[in-house]
């Protein structure tokens, strides 16, 4: 019991000690249950919107046995009249009602501005049905009655500040719906984010599905004392299994969270992974502050065992201090994660989706996981130096205290971590070796590990080194100062070297991302570059296909010599060697040609646009025994079958579309029905010699009216693509942001117990004659030097996993390596600052220290 | 950004005068009201430069607070110290700092030495915090002086205590400050170590004109000094010329047996 007392009066006597080390697992805990409790609400959401918005028994289209070979034909599969005549007839039903509902428009308003939603939720046109009368409610004007009538929900309402009697026009992929605003209709669940828009049963179909006797649905109401399930059945009896899909209401909710959950899982495990990384930051902070008041303790420790403390005692008294920190940080980590989410979701309503605090949910399992991952983590942290303070011998109470023995490194510590280095670099060597990504991955992996396990063992050995190195350029300038400030951080290596080990992880990581980041760019630079020959490109930034009459508006623009369209046709494909798969096929004209160059390695591609031809790739040509000259047999969804002849293979020496089979469009047209015709994925332009600056401009006023196509010259593409490549690697290093400022709070850390640790040595340079100031820019200079040496580690190490995992991903089309200077140069400038400013606190309590208390102190 | 400030080494107010250093009045109290503890009252001092001044006195008689005021250490309540002729009282914390630095030298009892420099590098200390260059003659003078040729090198752990003392004692002198201030210097040693270390403070006063304030209950510590001063109870309560460790020890034991509940007036009788 005295042990639990005295670690308990320990712990409170230095609380202050512990507060940085607490703020780690509060933030790393706060990070986890946010994330979880922000993706459960959000999977609350979608579960009540499916529930509410699914009818109790669905028929539907029957899926095609593989989704991936489908052309776009920007209508959604339908059932025809019949299924809704004869669901009527099942027996349980109550009432029966046609459903039209598509994700391929755009809505725009009457200044060509898009109204759909800006965080990638769809944007759906539907009819308005009895069903929608349960989640929706009509708030201002009415249904829509006719076809200029439409229908749009409140929240986009709000956002794009549309009112009764505005116009909207709907692009679909068989023309446009110009229409007024003749209601708004207000959500009774939470909507995240969706714009949706309602026509008329008449209008929906005609436009939306291009014939009025479909449907791309039929909801089935059970009369009362029916099952869903029965309901199910029996609807299943009147229509025949198997011709159509039939879903109970759960049914429909799982699938349709099945497919957002997905969704949701990835950015549930990206955030935890990010969080796991803070975790293991916190690590180094929780280590340095136990191994230091362990340090600062030996005395007393010394003392206890003097007395007849065994060391099971010791050890025990520190990891009860440590279980407390991990129970007090844990519990605080909880509730900041409540908020946390709350915060993000704020947030994400800042963004444009909407997400109802009263649907936060808080599973049992979150605190849980919470309080058991930050109380195991501080355990687990203390151990090292828990074991220490067991090993103090009782001697230690007799000798003169003065300040704690300076760590040394040791050998096998350099062994150790050289071997493990040594290893790593191995592993990283095998990755760019590697002939296929999926092994090379597992050794990026590997080497990825191991070369950081390696340089955290070998980190203190390197302190040594290459901080009198930093020194001799930051330091050095600063006379006596700066040397006493490179002695302090040489003094103990082991604490040096965890602390900048700390900082060098997210800094690595960033490092890396960086390096892959701009490669790609650099990469598919070079290629469009080396391949692209159109001047133009039109492309949804939304994956939804050009409309004909886009498509018609961009041919039809001034000053262009060239216009050629990218569309992809959906087939079976078997090859002579009898393999048959689902494959995509590019149905292009001969002037794709020009617009995206591509060698051969065998025969003459213009012959793949000659009737009944094709080209295939080097990948399935190699794979297959695919020779110029053989016949492959190509069954083309939704239309016939045909026996194509392989008139030329592509070399596999790309990245845009690699390993592509090109067809002639008009091969494409003879073997589809019209309905089944693709639209145009992308639609790429020359312009005419000398012109290509009014071309462009012509282009981009032609497609005004469409504004979900981006028109981009070779310039603008490549920008574009740099800020994709700088928005999702921004993103990245938001979130690694919290790891970094973990280890940032530990510079602070180590610098503030240092402070402490040294005081009397402060108020003895205090007394002959350092100012307060000198004293303060000793501390700052002894972080920054701390900083830089864990930004040179970082940096070093994440340039080398960059490099290698662009070396990797050559076989994937990341044939260029750029290292980007600017931003490493940027972050290694950046860690002095955050040097800088780790040091304030310390250095400011450093300044403030009595002369006469400092020389006192025992 | 080091101001190098060339403060000549003896230089207060121009002239030199025969007092390195004076109090008035000083008064240094702590609290207030019901719980006001006077550790000085009312006293005045002067040191004479070039000589070795020892403060005796029991133990909390005040005699450190005393050295601490004289020296730009602490605060003082009421009163003025004088420097080299200047009254350092009010003056502020980046004045005191540099007048710490650039006139006077401390030897403190124990942990006197930065851990993570060498011996040399410990000596030259407040010269290089100052960007001063040290006069290198001077240097190998006082290095010699307390001889310490060969352990230039040594950090504090490799040397012995007599030896760490010794560093801390060429670094006071180094700087050639105005005044030593020394707070018990002997008090971490042997005996042996301790004889030695208070004759290389008599020789650098007789050999180098050194002025030397030091604090100490050791009456053969006190014995090696020109002038004792008696602290009791805050004030000065006797003071003695020339002493010799007997009659040092002597007039502290009628000390001990006049102090208590007196008010130390008649202490100072003869």
């Amino acid at each position: 019991m005295t042990v639990l007392k005295a670690s308990l009066r320990n712990f409170l006597a230095h609380k202050g000690r512990m507060a940085l080390s607490a703020v780690a697992v509060v933030l790393s805990v706060a990070f986890v249950c946010g994330t979880l409790v922000f993706t459960d609400t959000m999977t609350t959401t979608f579960d009540k919107l499916f529930a509410s918005t699914s009818a109790d028994v669905t028929v539907s289209p029957k899926k095609p046995k593989d989704d991936k070979a489908q052309q776009e034909t920007g209508r959604p599969p339908s059932v025809p009249e019949s299924a809704l005549a004869g669901a009527r007839t099942a027996e349980g039903a109550k009432s029966v009602e046609g459903m039209v509902s598509s994700e391929k428009v755009t809505v725009v308003d009457g200044d060509d501005k898009n109204i759909g939603s800006t965080t990638g939720a769809p944007t759906i046109a539907s009819n308005w049905t009895t069903g929608d009368r349960t989640t929706m409610k009509i708030t201002s004007g009415h249904a829509p009655r006719g076809a200029s009538d439409v229908m749009v929900d409140a929240d986009t309402a709000k956002k794009r500040k549309l009112k009764l009697g505005d116009e909207l026009r709907t692009i679909t992929a068989t023309g446009d719906i110009e229409a007024r605003i003749s209601g708004i209709a207000t959500f009774q669940v939470t909507n995240p984010g969706a714009a949706i828009v309602y026509f008329d049963t008449r209008t929906a179909q005609r436009e939306l599905l291009g014939a009025t006797d479909a449907y791309t649905g039929v909801a089935v109401t059970a009369g009362s004392g029916v099952t869903h399930a029965e309901l199910k059945k029996n609807v299943t009896e009147a229509l025949g299994a198997g011709t159509y899909t039939y879903q109970t209401k759960k049914e429909a909710a799982d699938s349709s969270r099945e497919q957002i959950g997905s969704f949701l899982d990835v950015l549930k495990y990206a955030l935890l992974g990010f969080a796991g990384i803070a975790l293991l930051v916190g690590i180094f902070l929780i280590v340095n502050t136990f191994s230091m008041l362990v340090a600062q303790r030996t005395r007393e420790i010394g003392l206890m065992r003097a007395i007849g403390s065994s060391r099971r005692q010791v050890n025990r008294s520190v990891m009860i201090e440590a279980l407390l920190l991990g129970v007090a940080g844990s519990v605080v980590g909880v509730g900041a994660g409540v908020g946390l989410a709350i915060g993000l979701m704020e947030l994400m309503g800042a963004l444009g989706m909407n997400l109802s605090t009263s649907e936060l949910t808080l599973a049992w399992t979150t605190p849980v996981a919470g309080l058991v991952l930050g109380i195991l983590v501080t355990l687990l942290a203390a151990y090292l130096p828990a074991r220490r303070a067991g090993r103090v011998s009782p001697m230690a109470a007799l000798r003169d205290a003065g300040t704690p023995a300076d760590g040394k490194a040791g050998t096998v510590r350099g062994v150790l971590g050289l071997l493990l280095t040594a290893g790593g670099g191995a592993g990283l060597y095998a990755a760019t070796q590697a002939e296929k990504a999926s092994d090379g991955s597992v050794w990026l992996a590997a080497g990825v590990v191991l070369t950081l396990v390696g340089f955290v063992v070998v980190g203190p050995l390197l302190a040594g080194g290459l901080v009198r190195v930093l020194s001799v350029v930051t330091l050095r300038p600063f006379g006596r100062v700066g040397r006493l400030a490179e002695r302090n951080a040489l003094r103990n290596p082991r604490r040096t070297g965890a602390t900048a080990a700390a900082l060098m992880i997210g800094l690595a990581l960033v490092a890396s991302l960086s390096v892959v980041g701009s490669s790609m760019v650099a990469s598919a630079t070079e290629e469009l570059d080396r391949s692209v020959g159109a001047d133009f490109i039109v492309q949804s930034n939304n994956g939804q296909p050009v409309t004909a009459a886009a498509e018609k508006r961009a041919r039809k623009s001034e000053r262009l010599k060239t216009v050629t369209t990218y569309k992809m046709v959906g087939a079976r494909v078997t090859a002579p060697d009898g393999s048959t798969a689902a494959e995509h096929l590019a149905a292009t004209e001969p002037a794709y040609m020009d617009a995206l160059r591509r060698e051969t390695t065998s025969g003459d591609l213009a012959a793949a646009y000659g009737k009944d031809s094709m080209s295939v790739g080097a990948e399935y040509a190699n794979k297959h025994g695919v020779e110029v000259g053989d016949t492959l047999e190509v069954a083309f969804s939704g239309g016939r079958e045909a026996e194509l002849k392989v008139a030329a293979i592509t070399s596999d020496d790309t990245n845009v579309d690699k390993g592509a089979k090109y067809i002639h469009v008009d091969t494409a047209r003879r073997y589809l029905p019209a309905d089944q015709f693709p639209l145009s994925w992308m639609v790429l332009a020359t312009a005419d010699e000398g012109h290509e600056k009014a071309a462009y401009a012509a282009l981009k006023k032609q497609m005004k009216p469409y504004p979900q196509y981006q028109v981009r010259d070779q310039a603008d593409y490549k920008e574009t693509l740099q800020e994709q490549v700088g928005q999702m690697l921004n993103m990245v290093y938001g979130l690694l942001a919290l790891a970094i400022i973990v280890a940032v709070l530990g510079v602070v850390n180590t610098l503030a117990l240092s402070v402490v640790e040294r005081t009397r040595e402060i108020g003895l340079m205090r007394a002959i004659g350092l100012s307060r100031r000198q004293l303060r820019r000793m501390i700052r200079l002894e972080s920054v030097v701390i900083a830089l040496f864990g930004a040179l580690l970082g940096l070093g190490l994440g340039m080398c996993w960059g490099a290698a995992a662009q070396k990797l991903l050559a076989l994937e089309g990341l044939g260029v390596l750029e290292i980007p200077w600017q931003t490493i140069g940027a972050v290694f400038v950046g860690s002095a600052l955050v040097g800088l400013v780790a040091a304030l606190a310390p250095a400011f309590r450093a300044g403030r220290m009595n002369v006469l208390n400092a020389i006192a102190t025992e | 950004m080091t101001t190098a400030v060339t403060t000549p080494a003896t230089g207060g107010n121009g002239a030199r005068s025969a007092v390195a250093a004076s109090a008035r009045k000083l008064v240094k109290a702590y609290g207030s009201g019901e719980t006001r503890v006077v550790a000085l009252d009312h006293v005045d001092v002067e040191i004479a430069r070039g000589a070795f001044t020892a403060i005796m006195g029991p133990s909390g008689s005040g005699k450190s607070t005393l050295m601490h005021c004289l020296a730009g250490l602490d605060s003082v309540t009421e009163g003025e110290v004088r420097v080299g002729g200047q009254e350092i009282t009010r003056l502020k914390e980046k004045k005191l700092t540099r007048l710490r630095r650039d006139r006077i030298g401390f030897i403190f009892q124990a942990f006197n030495l930065l851990p993570t420099l060498d011996a040399l590098e410990n000596i030259t200390l407040p010269m290089d915090i100052a960007g001063r260059k040290p006069d290198k003659a001077w240097l190998e003078n006082v290095i010699a002086t307390v001889n310490l040729e060969g352990r230039l090198k040594h950090r504090p752990s490799e040397l012995s205590g007599g030896q760490q003392q010794r560093v801390a004692v060429a670094r006071a002198l180094a700087a050639r400050p105005e005044i030593i201030f020394a707070d018990e210097p002997t008090g971490n040693l042997d005996s042996r170590s301790g004889a030695e270390m208070l004759r290389f403070l008599r020789r650098s006063v007789d050999e180098l004109g050194q002025t030397i304030v030091m604090v100490t209950h050791d009456p053969v510590a006190a014995a090696y000094s020109d002038r004792v001063l008696y602290l009791a109870d805050g004030r000065i309560v006797d003071e003695m010329d020339s002493p010799t460790a007997e009659a040092v020890l002597d007039r502290m034991l009628r000390l001990a047996e006049d102090v208590p509940g007196a008010d130390g007036t008649h202490g100072s009788a003869s």
